[in-house]
């Protein structure tokens, strides 16, 4: 692979590294945040000049991997001059953005999320623009809508960040739903959902059927990214940001990533009338309200928040028109407004930082208390204005010029384009403006939180290197842009370059009438406005029927409540009806075949089984019924009884000669019944008076419920019964297993070879779930509070320690007490620890060849923790040993991932196994298998999952006793 | 269940057969024990003929089938042995224990001359 495929592949790759790197910094490290995100970010914009000179005339550096070949999908990252040109801002934008939060973050912000999720952000973006796969850009799409929303509800503890995150998240992320809907509709139609075939298809797109659908839906994901009009609301909700992230989000990246989408797909998809019916309209509304809205907002952020989706209406305008000089304006524009915005974001946080506010009423004549500041605002402002000498005028002036041509003949929208452009220029002049003449002109503010000064040199230098951006292309646009914007343009069109000047001057022209009308109807405007403007009100929005905010939320209000009404009307609320739910719709999956699809297992004919067995049978089954039968009522008989079930099981498994069976379930039996004897304690005693009071309510339930039960159990009973005695296939997979499991696993035990060799994936998933299991019982029960009835010590335990407390004065202490009734066999319950976990080594050593393994073996040592456990309690173990189970979790499933992984340094596929015989002195012979390592790993979860549901359930005994000890000092002091 | 076979010495097999019957004939007893005695404390008594003596016999004996069958010495018999020996006493105190308890709940204590017992409500 060549080198700039692999500088491709980094670019990509050091976001997201950077961003779990990121995360793990101390949480005060802001410098070295800074400077870590700063150096990804440099690294990625060196990485873009580098490869500059490889895409300038429309060249193209493309890497590919194969990702899903069999559904002809490969990963492709694929730079040319378009996407070039916007990883040179992301990364740049991104530069001075680190630079910046760095001082903006005050030192109380949890500054690793803030970088990691920037960084993320970068990464997502990134591999928007750099995707050469369309499923690709979608999947990159959906990771900016999910890290924007991360980064804009940073500060999670303020309602407006919260609202606005969400909004943020449904809308794009709704449209980025759609725009995979129309990623596959338009990748139907091309056959292929490489770009590069893509972009070359136009004709064949124009002339499909399908055309409308897969514009609707693309633009339905690009609109509400760019925030155009009906979807521009969530915009000025991101607002409450930190503004670093605003100056990010709403300049350089994600609004930027919509109008980016269109770009791209211009060359394939803009020859049709319908692109401009849709999107022409849309921009040009968006264009429009957007700055007059910007006009009439109060606070800082807001305005430029309405001034960026105007901007980013205008560009959309220029990609409707469909003509290629429109295009060069719409990129043009792009660079210009990403620059000049960003600094003004910049330059608000400044203000909002140093003055304390960004109320627009309150702020005034700062031009004094931080001359840089103004000086480089009103720079800033004014290429958002437009005037002359500065990018932002270029750019317009080519807008107003595409405005005025002809594009769709006879069009009244067409002519009327000109007089939205103007008004909307006159807008924007207004409302930079007032941003410049309020804030930093007029009456010195008096009642400002904060006494405003210039922030430090590094705060205010991302600022100034953006205005001189500004400024030097605005002065010398062909020998400062012209390379960047032709690179540009040609990656955009496909290598074609339209005929486009780059000079000041045009001669007066109708652009130059129309800048100079929009100009000084501009500032007729905010004169006649200005007084208005500061009196009371707060920032305007979308008048009442146009807002689509509102609606989106009631319908999301409405769509709450109708789920918690749905979560009523189902029973939902309560645990049994939830677990009835389950159960009738496990029995009515598993029934649906056989009743209705003709499924059919012909049981054959059984074996007549021992007497003795049959003996052993008859006792579990009625243990099994005995404990459904108590269940209800005599929780402890019901448990009891289920282990003399399980034990009857057990001894089939050994009659039956599966002696790896019967030493699990034994285990199992143990270690369960334990655990839940230890939970039992928790629940309430029911009163067993509600039995004879039951209404008929009740009891019909409880009959359909008994009648739920039967079905499950026969109808499991049957099947099984189906199962074992349909005649097997005598070359089916038993005969293979037990002939291969030596030969290819090295493993006597062939189940155990199945569980570490064969099937060895299957178990690393069950223990990942198994693990998963133990963590959500201990989250669980980490907020468990129990039942008033139940805090209390049982009768029993109360009776005892009152009679001992008696007998023996001196043993008044608790614990002692503790001690005397369980000291002999206490004593004995903690001598048998380093037995039992011998035993458990031994069962693990031996698990290869002989009954045992990783999963018994486990077990057998949780059931030494469980010992000590009942033996001394949870204070006296935790006294004298340290167990972080959740070590044990993760240190296992790291263990068997490793083991797994490790086969692919040998080229070989995940999770083989490798074995030998290795000659050991003394010993002898031993067998080595890497999946004894993976087994090692089984064992450690195992333990770890079980001594956490252990620890989590003894704890509850730790807290009650704190609580009741809380209790009686408060019940003390009462007394007193 | 497997068919070994079975190839040991004479004196061995006899050995075993006495050992083992004698075992089963103790743990047979133990269990007749259970069912005739009538109180509980009576009844813990029973079963223990079964999980020593017996228990020691039928040790032995596994021990000499396997080792004379296998040609090696086979002494697994006597982890068994530790462990039911540490092991069932320390259930039939458990037991015993709570029996104890709960007659006391109820107001019967067999250890005290004249029942006198303590607040029944705790």
């Amino acid at each position: 692979m060549a080198v700039e495929q692999l500088s491709l592949i980094l670019l990509i790759l050091s976001p997201f590294v950077g961003s779990v790197v990121a995360a793990f910094l101390p949480a005060t490290a802001r410098n070295s945040e800074a400077i870590f995100a700063g150096a990804i970010a440099l690294i990625n914009l060196g990485i873009a000049i580098w490869l500059g000179p490889s895409v300038r005339d429309g060249g193209v550096v493309r890497m590919e991997a194969p990702w899903i070949p069999l559904l002809g999908l490969d990963f492709v990252l694929r730079l040319d001059g378009l996407a070039w040109a916007f990883v040179c801002l992301i990364s740049g934008i991104g530069l001075l953005v680190t630079i910046y939060a760095r001082y903006y973050m005050s030192p109380q912000d949890p500054v690793p999320r803030f970088f990691s999720f920037l960084l993320g952000f970068m990464g997502a973006m990134l591999g928007v623009v750099v995707s050469g796969n369309l499923i690709q850009i979608v999947f990159f799409w959906e990771l900016t809508s999910l890290f924007s929303f991360l980064l804009i509800g940073y500060w999670h503890h303020s309602q407006s960040a919260r609202t606005g995150a969400r909004r943020a998240l449904l809308t794009t992320g709704a449209g980025g739903l759609c725009l995979f809907a129309g990623m596959l509709v338009l990748g139907q139609i091309v056959g292929s959902y490489d770009l590069d075939v893509v972009l070359f298809s136009g004709e064949v797109i124009a002339a499909s059927p399908l055309y409308p659908a897969a514009l609707i839906l693309i633009l339905l994901g690009a609109l509400t990214k760019s925030a155009q009009f009906p979807f521009h609301f969530w915009l000025p909700g991101a607002m409450s940001a930190p503004t670093p992230v605003s100056a990010y989000l709403h300049s350089a990246t994600m609004v930027k990533a919509g109008v980016f989408l269109l770009a791209r797909l211009w060359p394939a998809m803009a020859d049709h009338d319908l692109w401009f019916y849709i999107l022409a309209p849309i921009g040009a509304i968006t264009l429009l309200m957007g700055a007059a809205l910007a006009l009439f907002q109060q606070d800082l952020k807001g305005l430029l928040a309405y001034s960026t989706i105007s901007h980013l209406g205008l560009i959309t305008l220029l990609l409707a028109l469909n003509s290629k000089t429109a295009a060069v304006a719409a990129v043009f524009h792009i660079m210009n407004h990403a620059v000049f915005k960003a600094s003004l974001f910049m330059a608000a946080g400044i203000i909002d930082h140093e003055a304390g506010t960004r109320d627009i009423r309150r702020l005034g004549g700062l031009a004094k208390a931080m001359p840089i500041t103004a000086a480089l605002a009103m720079v800033a402002a004014a290429a958002m204005a437009g005037v002359p000498l500065m990018n932002g005028f270029l750019s317009k002036e080519m807008f107003f010029a595409e405005t005025v041509e002809t594009h769709v003949q006879g069009s009244f929208l067409d002519s009327l384009l000109p007089y939205v452009a103007t008004l909307a220029g006159l807008f924007s002049v207004a409302y930079s403006l007032r941003l410049i003449d309020q804030v930093f002109f007029g009456p010195k503010a008096t009642d400002l939180p904060k006494k405003p000064h210039d922030p430090v040199i590094w705060m205010l230098l991302p600022v100034g290197c953006l205005v001189l951006i500004c400024l030097l292309v605005g002065l010398f646009p062909g020998p400062v842009i012209g390379e960047f914007l032709e690179t540009a343009v040609r990656g955009m069109l496909l290598g074609e370059k339209p005929y486009y000047s780059l000079a000041i001057w045009h001669g007066v022209n109708t652009a130059l009438i129309m800048s100079v009308v929009a100009m000084i109807g501009g500032i007729i405007a905010y004169v006649a406005l200005r007084d208005w403007l500061s009196g009371d009100f707060e920032g305007a929005r979308m008048p009442g029927r146009l807002a689509l905010r509102k609606r989106v939320e009631r319908a999301q209000t409405a769509l709450g409540r109708a789920w918690a009404r749905s979560e009523v009307w189902l029973g939902l609320s309560h645990l049994q009806p939830q677990l009835r739910w389950i159960v009738c719709v496990a029995i009515l999956t598993i029934a649906w075949p056989f009743l209705f699809r003709s499924w059919a297992i012909q049981p054959g004919a059984a074996e007549q089984p021992d007497t003795a067995l049959l003996f052993v049978w008859l006792i579990g089954g009625a243990c099994a019924i005995g404990a459904a039968y108590q269940a209800k009522y005599h929780r402890l008989a019901a448990l009891i009884m289920t282990g003399g079930a399980g034990l009857a099981v057990c001894i089939t498994f050994a009659w039956l000669s599966a002696p790896d069976l019967a030493l699990t379930q034994v285990l199992v039996e143990v270690v369960t019944t334990v655990l839940l004897l230890l939970g039992l304690r928790w629940l309430p005693k029911r009163k067993e008076d509600i039995r004879e009071a039951a209404d008929l309510n009740a009891k019909r339930r409880r009959a359909a419920d008994a009648v739920i039960a039967c079905l499950g159990g026969v109808g499991l009973a049957a099947l099984s019964y189906a199962v074992m005695t349909a005649p097997t296939n005598p070359d089916g997979i038993a005969r293979w297993l037990l002939t291969y499991a030596y030969s290819e696993g090295g493993g006597r035990n062939v189940v155990n070879v199945i569980l570490v060799d064969f099937r060895g994936f299957d178990t690393l998933g069950e223990i990942t779930v198994l693990g998963i299991v133990a963590l959500s019982v201990y989250a669980l029960l980490r907020r468990f509070r129990p039942a008033v009835e139940s805090v209390q010590a049982p009768t029993q335990k109360t009776f005892q320690d009152k009679y001992d407390a008696q007998r023996h004065e001196s043993h008044a202490d608790d614990r002692q007490i503790d001690a005397h009734y369980l000291l002999t066999p206490g004593l004995i319950m903690r001598l048998l620890f380093p037995l039992i976990a011998m035993m458990a080594m031994f069962l693990f050593l031996r698990g290869h060849d002989l009954p045992g393994g990783g999963f018994v073996a486990g077990l057998t040592f949780a059931v030494a923790f469980l010992l000590q456990y009942m033996a001394g309690g949870a204070r006296w173990v935790e006294e004298r040993l340290t167990i972080l189970p959740t070590l044990w979790i993760g240190g296992g499933l790291l263990m068997a991932l490793g083991t797994g992984a490790a086969a692919w340094i040998w080229d070989l596929p995940f999770l083989s196994t490798y074995f030998s015989y290795k000659e050991l002195p003394v010993v002898g012979k031993i067998p080595v298998a890497s999946a004894l390592i993976f087994d090692f790993g089984v064992f450690t979860l195992v333990t770890g999952a079980t001594v956490l549901i252990l620890v989590a359930l003894a704890h509850q005994a730790v807290r009650w006793q704190r609580m009741t000890g809380k209790g009686e000092k408060i019940a003390l002091e009462e007394d007193r | 269940m497997t068919d070994l076979p079975i190839d040991i010495p004479a004196w061995a097999a006899l050995v075993t057969a006495a050992l083992v019957l004698f075992g089963s004939t103790l743990a047979l007893i133990g269990c007749v024990g259970l069912l005739k005695f009538s109180t509980f404390y009576e009844r813990l008594h029973a079963p223990t003929l079964g999980s020593t003596l017996g228990l020691w016999s039928i040790l032995i004996g596994s021990m000499i089938f396997f080792s004379t069958s296998q040609e090696r010495p086979v002494v697994y018999e006597l982890l068994i042995g530790v462990f039911v020996t540490v092991t069932t006493p320390v259930t039939m105190l458990l037991l015993s224990q709570t029996t104890l308890y709960r007659d006391r709940l109820e107001g019967r204590d067999p250890l005290s001359e004249n029942p006198d017992p303590i607040d029944k409500t705790g």
